[in-house]
């Protein structure tokens, strides 16, 4: 884990980039034992893995809200994709 | 026909594994890498089809990951998906300046990961993603 910055601006990039990397850790790994991937769960265990997410995804919408208010509101997702082809070397 | 290699390239052991788990349920190959240097060596030795790329790592960073494959020709075509936890606002225009193909901020919905990657790749769309139930056994 890397040394906290400097308060304001430094400050929220240092706990957008920590609690956004725990947070991806969550949603993967109750994702992967959602669908089955690591084996099956019984509906009791299905149940409580969704809570568990649906509270993640609650800790993501409060992080979006109080950090977009210090840095303005940043893209999730954008993309310029074309599809690639792989030349022979 | 055999899967596409993807490497992933990402500090953080835990995202690393949650990315290689789900990625190869979904008949990808993957490498591994967990710094600049070994991100940039790891590409060389097994050549991916697509590199999913995180901003914050040890020795150099993303960036410098991309300054390094565009310097090697038979590396400098490979697509790069920045996945990174740092905010969108100059680190998106600066990966796409960079030649990065998409910028996905963590935490990151499986089916959009998974969306980008076959775009990117031109594959075409699936529904949704195979789980333990379509697939029998993983």
């Amino acid at each position: 884990m890397t040394k906290p910055a400097q308060p304001s601006s430094n400050l929220s990039a240092y706990l957008s980039h920590e609690l956004r990397n725990a947070l991806a850790c969550i949603h993967q790994f109750g994702n992967i034992l959602v669908d089955g991937l690591a084996g099956e769960l019984t509906g009791e265990q299905r149940e409580y893995v969704g809570i568990m997410l649906e509270n993640a995804s609650r800790i993501r919408s409060v992080l979006d809200s109080a950090l977009d208010g210090v840095a303005g509101p940043p893209e999730k997702c954008a993309t310029k994709i074309e599809p690639v082809t792989k030349l022979e070397t | 026909m055999a899967n596409k290699k993807i490497l992933i390239v990402d500090d953080d052991p835990d995202v690393l594994q949650g990315m290689h788990v789900r990625l190869k349920a979904n008949q990808y190959d993957i490498c591994l890498a967990v710094d600049t240097f070994s991100g940039v060596a790891e590409a060389r030795r097994s050549e991916p089809d697509l590199i999913l790329l995180d901003l914050g790592l040890p020795a150099g960073g993303g960036f410098m990951v991309m300054e390094r494959l565009r310097m090697i020709p038979s590396l400098a075509i490979i697509p790069i998906i920045v996945i990174s936890a740092r905010d969108g606002l100059g680190n998106q225009k600066r990966a796409f300046d960079a030649g990065a193909k998409a910028f996905l901020q963590k935490p990151v919905d499986d089916n959009q990961l998974l969306a980008v990657i076959r775009q990117t790749l031109g594959e075409p769309a699936k529904a949704r993603i195979p789980t333990l139930h379509d697939q029998g056994t993983v």
